[in-house]
Protein backbone atom coordinates (compact mmCIF):
# COMPACT_ATOMS: atom_id res chain seq x y z
CA UNK A 1 0.00 0.00 0.00
CA UNK A 2 2.81 2.36 0.86
CA UNK A 3 4.40 1.64 -2.42
CA UNK A 4 1.25 2.46 -4.28
CA UNK A 5 0.86 5.80 -2.54
CA UNK A 6 4.37 6.82 -3.45
CA UNK A 7 3.77 6.00 -7.07
CA UNK A 8 0.75 8.21 -7.07
CA UNK A 9 2.76 11.06 -5.57
CA UNK A 10 5.44 10.97 -8.26
CA UNK A 11 2.71 10.86 -10.92
CA UNK A 12 1.25 14.07 -9.61
CA UNK A 13 4.59 15.81 -9.61
CA UNK A 14 5.31 14.78 -13.12
CA UNK A 15 2.24 16.55 -14.55
CA UNK A 16 3.44 19.74 -16.25
CA UNK A 17 1.79 22.91 -15.08
CA UNK A 18 0.20 24.35 -18.19
CA UNK A 19 -1.21 27.52 -16.63
CA UNK A 20 1.60 29.88 -17.85
CA UNK A 21 1.34 28.37 -21.32
CA UNK A 22 -2.38 29.02 -21.35
CA UNK A 23 -1.79 32.61 -20.23
CA UNK A 24 0.62 33.27 -23.07
CA UNK A 25 -1.60 31.59 -25.63
CA UNK A 26 -4.58 33.66 -24.54
CA UNK A 27 -2.60 36.88 -24.71
CA UNK A 28 -1.39 35.98 -28.21
CA UNK A 29 -4.94 35.10 -29.21
CA UNK A 30 -6.31 38.41 -27.97
CA UNK A 31 -3.49 40.31 -29.68
CA UNK A 32 -4.21 38.70 -33.03
CA UNK A 33 -7.98 39.12 -32.68
CA UNK A 34 -7.56 42.82 -31.98
CA UNK A 35 -5.03 43.53 -34.73
CA UNK A 36 -6.74 41.53 -37.48
CA UNK A 37 -8.44 43.77 -39.99
CA UNK A 38 -10.48 42.12 -42.66
CA UNK A 39 -10.10 44.78 -45.30
CA UNK A 40 -11.53 43.73 -48.61
CA UNK A 41 -10.64 46.03 -51.41
CA UNK A 42 -12.07 45.62 -54.89
CA UNK A 43 -9.96 46.91 -57.72
CA UNK A 44 -9.33 47.06 -61.43
CA UNK A 45 -5.95 45.87 -62.60
CA UNK A 46 -4.03 48.63 -64.34
CA UNK A 47 -0.75 48.76 -66.14
CA UNK A 48 1.44 51.49 -67.46
CA UNK A 49 3.22 50.87 -70.74
CA UNK A 50 6.96 51.01 -70.42
CA UNK A 51 8.70 53.70 -72.40
CA UNK A 52 10.81 51.37 -74.49
CA UNK A 53 11.03 51.94 -78.26
CA UNK A 54 9.39 48.59 -78.99
CA UNK A 55 6.26 49.67 -77.17
CA UNK A 56 6.37 52.98 -78.95
CA UNK A 57 6.33 51.24 -82.31
CA UNK A 58 3.40 49.04 -81.31
CA UNK A 59 1.43 52.07 -80.39
CA UNK A 60 0.61 52.70 -84.02
CA UNK A 61 -1.30 49.42 -84.17
CA UNK A 62 -3.03 49.96 -80.87
CA UNK A 63 -6.60 51.07 -80.35
CA UNK A 64 -6.19 54.48 -78.78
CA UNK A 65 -8.88 55.85 -76.52
CA UNK A 66 -8.28 59.47 -75.61
CA UNK A 67 -9.78 61.39 -72.73
CA UNK A 68 -9.34 65.13 -73.15
CA UNK A 69 -9.22 67.90 -70.56
CA UNK A 70 -13.00 68.42 -70.78
CA UNK A 71 -13.67 64.75 -69.87
CA UNK A 72 -14.74 63.87 -73.40
CA UNK A 73 -13.85 60.35 -74.50
CA UNK A 74 -12.52 59.85 -78.02
CA UNK A 75 -12.28 56.41 -79.60
CA UNK A 76 -10.13 56.77 -82.68
CA UNK A 77 -11.09 60.26 -83.83
CA UNK A 78 -14.74 60.29 -82.80
CA UNK A 79 -16.10 61.65 -79.53
CA UNK A 80 -18.29 59.04 -77.80
CA UNK A 81 -20.46 58.88 -74.70
CA UNK A 82 -19.13 56.83 -71.80
CA UNK A 83 -21.93 54.25 -72.31
CA UNK A 84 -20.92 53.81 -75.95
CA UNK A 85 -17.22 53.30 -75.23
CA UNK A 86 -17.61 49.56 -74.81
CA UNK A 87 -19.45 49.06 -78.12
CA UNK A 88 -16.92 51.23 -79.95
CA UNK A 89 -13.95 49.31 -78.58
CA UNK A 90 -15.71 46.04 -79.37
CA UNK A 91 -16.10 47.00 -83.01
CA UNK A 92 -12.50 48.23 -83.16
CA UNK A 93 -11.36 44.92 -81.68
CA UNK A 94 -13.38 43.03 -84.28
CA UNK A 95 -11.20 44.63 -86.96
CA UNK A 96 -7.91 44.19 -85.08
CA UNK A 97 -8.43 41.31 -82.61
CA UNK A 98 -4.87 41.28 -81.25
CA UNK A 99 -4.49 45.01 -80.83
CA UNK A 100 -3.74 46.35 -77.37
CA UNK A 101 -5.93 49.13 -76.04
CA UNK A 102 -4.16 52.25 -74.84
CA UNK A 103 -6.07 54.79 -72.81
CA UNK A 104 -4.44 58.19 -73.15
CA UNK A 105 -5.86 60.43 -70.48
CA UNK A 106 -5.21 64.11 -70.07
CA UNK A 107 -3.68 65.10 -66.76
CA UNK A 108 -6.72 67.07 -65.65
CA UNK A 109 -9.29 64.46 -66.66
CA UNK A 110 -11.26 62.91 -63.79
CA UNK A 111 -9.67 59.75 -62.41
CA UNK A 112 -13.11 58.14 -62.08
CA UNK A 113 -13.71 58.52 -65.81
CA UNK A 114 -10.31 57.02 -66.61
CA UNK A 115 -11.00 54.01 -64.41
CA UNK A 116 -14.37 53.54 -66.06
CA UNK A 117 -12.92 53.71 -69.56
CA UNK A 118 -10.25 51.12 -68.67
CA UNK A 119 -12.99 48.98 -67.12
CA UNK A 120 -15.20 49.27 -70.22
CA UNK A 121 -12.26 48.33 -72.44
CA UNK A 122 -11.76 45.19 -70.37
CA UNK A 123 -15.46 44.38 -70.59
CA UNK A 124 -15.19 44.77 -74.36
CA UNK A 125 -12.68 41.94 -74.33
CA UNK A 126 -9.33 43.67 -74.58
CA UNK A 127 -6.60 41.61 -72.93
CA UNK A 128 -4.07 44.35 -72.62
CA UNK A 129 -5.31 47.69 -71.47
CA UNK A 130 -2.72 50.21 -70.46
CA UNK A 131 -2.91 53.73 -69.25
CA UNK A 132 -0.71 56.36 -70.79
CA UNK A 133 -0.19 60.03 -70.27
CA UNK A 134 -0.18 62.26 -73.34
CA UNK A 135 3.17 63.51 -74.49
CA UNK A 136 4.21 66.62 -72.64
CA UNK A 137 3.88 69.72 -74.71
CA UNK A 138 6.83 72.01 -74.27
CA UNK B 1 -10.69 1.85 5.09
CA UNK B 2 -8.61 1.06 2.18
CA UNK B 3 -11.67 0.99 -0.02
CA UNK B 4 -12.91 4.32 1.33
CA UNK B 5 -9.67 6.11 0.60
CA UNK B 6 -9.50 4.90 -2.89
CA UNK B 7 -13.06 6.00 -3.50
CA UNK B 8 -12.37 9.56 -2.39
CA UNK B 9 -9.40 9.82 -4.59
CA UNK B 10 -11.41 8.66 -7.61
CA UNK B 11 -14.09 11.28 -7.01
CA UNK B 12 -11.47 14.05 -6.80
CA UNK B 13 -10.02 13.10 -10.14
CA UNK B 14 -13.45 13.20 -11.75
CA UNK B 15 -14.02 16.72 -10.55
CA UNK B 16 -11.01 18.10 -12.41
CA UNK B 17 -12.01 19.71 -15.72
CA UNK B 18 -10.09 18.43 -18.68
CA UNK B 19 -8.41 21.39 -20.40
CA UNK B 20 -7.31 19.51 -23.48
CA UNK B 21 -10.31 20.24 -25.79
CA UNK B 22 -10.28 23.90 -24.83
CA UNK B 23 -6.58 24.12 -25.51
CA UNK B 24 -7.15 22.50 -28.91
CA UNK B 25 -9.75 25.09 -29.83
CA UNK B 26 -7.67 27.98 -28.53
CA UNK B 27 -4.68 26.84 -30.56
CA UNK B 28 -6.76 26.46 -33.69
CA UNK B 29 -8.16 29.98 -33.23
CA UNK B 30 -4.66 31.29 -32.62
CA UNK B 31 -3.32 29.71 -35.78
CA UNK B 32 -6.32 31.00 -37.76
CA UNK B 33 -5.72 34.56 -36.62
CA UNK B 34 -1.97 34.37 -37.19
CA UNK B 35 -2.52 33.15 -40.74
CA UNK B 36 -5.27 35.62 -41.66
CA UNK B 37 -3.68 38.66 -40.10
CA UNK B 38 -2.37 41.06 -42.69
CA UNK B 39 -1.19 44.23 -41.19
CA UNK B 40 -2.98 46.59 -43.50
CA UNK B 41 -2.15 50.20 -42.91
CA UNK B 42 -5.23 52.18 -43.62
CA UNK B 43 -4.68 55.30 -45.69
CA UNK B 44 -6.79 57.48 -43.42
CA UNK B 45 -9.38 58.80 -45.85
CA UNK B 46 -12.23 57.10 -47.65
CA UNK B 47 -12.55 58.51 -51.16
CA UNK B 48 -15.52 57.94 -53.45
CA UNK B 49 -14.55 55.01 -55.61
CA UNK B 50 -15.62 54.82 -59.24
CA UNK B 51 -17.86 51.98 -60.36
CA UNK B 52 -16.43 49.24 -62.53
CA UNK B 53 -17.78 46.01 -64.00
CA UNK B 54 -14.46 44.17 -63.90
CA UNK B 55 -13.62 45.03 -60.29
CA UNK B 56 -12.36 41.97 -58.50
CA UNK B 57 -11.39 41.24 -54.94
CA UNK B 58 -7.75 42.00 -54.27
CA UNK B 59 -6.68 39.30 -51.88
CA UNK B 60 -3.23 40.56 -51.09
CA UNK B 61 -3.77 44.21 -51.62
CA UNK B 62 -2.30 45.49 -48.42
CA UNK B 63 -0.45 48.61 -49.44
CA UNK B 64 -3.17 51.18 -49.76
CA UNK B 65 -2.59 54.62 -51.24
CA UNK B 66 -5.51 57.02 -51.24
CA UNK B 67 -5.93 59.98 -53.53
CA UNK B 68 -8.45 62.56 -52.37
CA UNK B 69 -10.64 64.72 -54.59
CA UNK B 70 -8.28 67.64 -53.91
CA UNK B 71 -5.38 65.55 -55.33
CA UNK B 72 -3.65 65.03 -51.99
CA UNK B 73 -2.02 61.65 -51.43
CA UNK B 74 -2.71 59.75 -48.21
CA UNK B 75 -0.84 56.77 -46.87
CA UNK B 76 -0.71 55.26 -43.43
CA UNK B 77 -3.17 57.76 -41.95
CA UNK B 78 -1.20 60.82 -42.99
CA UNK B 79 -0.96 63.11 -45.95
CA UNK B 80 2.26 62.45 -47.81
CA UNK B 81 4.14 64.32 -50.47
CA UNK B 82 4.30 62.93 -53.99
CA UNK B 83 8.08 62.58 -53.69
CA UNK B 84 7.81 60.41 -50.57
CA UNK B 85 5.43 57.85 -52.07
CA UNK B 86 8.14 55.84 -53.79
CA UNK B 87 10.21 55.50 -50.65
CA UNK B 88 7.18 54.61 -48.49
CA UNK B 89 6.05 51.91 -50.90
CA UNK B 90 9.60 50.56 -50.99
CA UNK B 91 9.76 50.18 -47.23
CA UNK B 92 6.27 48.62 -47.16
CA UNK B 93 7.33 46.06 -49.76
CA UNK B 94 10.48 45.30 -47.79
CA UNK B 95 8.29 44.45 -44.80
CA UNK B 96 5.98 42.22 -46.80
CA UNK B 97 7.40 41.21 -50.18
CA UNK B 98 4.23 39.49 -51.40
CA UNK B 99 2.03 42.51 -51.08
CA UNK B 100 0.40 44.35 -53.93
CA UNK B 101 -0.65 47.96 -54.18
CA UNK B 102 -4.19 49.26 -54.40
CA UNK B 103 -4.62 52.94 -55.22
CA UNK B 104 -7.92 54.28 -53.91
CA UNK B 105 -8.48 57.26 -56.14
CA UNK B 106 -11.43 59.57 -55.79
CA UNK B 107 -13.67 59.83 -58.83
CA UNK B 108 -13.00 63.55 -59.04
CA UNK B 109 -9.22 63.38 -58.59
CA UNK B 110 -7.16 64.19 -61.65
CA UNK B 111 -5.71 61.44 -63.79
CA UNK B 112 -2.30 63.10 -63.91
CA UNK B 113 -1.70 62.59 -60.20
CA UNK B 114 -2.99 59.02 -60.47
CA UNK B 115 -0.46 58.33 -63.23
CA UNK B 116 2.30 59.93 -61.12
CA UNK B 117 1.45 57.59 -58.22
CA UNK B 118 1.41 54.59 -60.56
CA UNK B 119 4.86 55.55 -61.84
CA UNK B 120 6.28 55.93 -58.33
CA UNK B 121 4.83 52.55 -57.36
CA UNK B 122 6.41 50.97 -60.40
CA UNK B 123 9.74 52.61 -59.66
CA UNK B 124 9.47 51.12 -56.16
CA UNK B 125 9.39 47.70 -57.81
CA UNK B 126 5.75 46.69 -57.48
CA UNK B 127 4.20 45.25 -60.64
CA UNK B 128 0.92 44.12 -59.16
CA UNK B 129 -1.03 47.34 -59.14
CA UNK B 130 -4.72 48.06 -59.22
CA UNK B 131 -7.08 50.96 -58.76
CA UNK B 132 -9.92 50.53 -56.31
CA UNK B 133 -13.47 50.48 -57.61
CA UNK B 134 -16.87 49.43 -56.40
CA UNK B 135 -18.16 46.42 -58.28
CA UNK B 136 -21.30 47.08 -60.30
CA UNK B 137 -24.44 45.32 -59.14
Amino acid sequence: MIERRRRKRTDDEMAINITPLLDIVFILLIFFIVTTSFIKEFGVQMSRPSNSPVQEQKRTEAIVVRIDEADVVWVGDRPVEIDAVRANIESALAVKPEAPVVVVADRVAAAGLTVRVVDQARVAGADKVSLAAPEQRE
Amino acid sequence: MNMGLRHRRGAEEDEEISLTPMLDIVFIMLIFFIVTTSFVKEPGIDPMRPQADTAELKQRGNILIALSMADSVWMNKQSVKMTDVEQMVESAVAENPESSVVIIADERASTGVLIDIMDSVRRAGVVNLSVAATPAQ
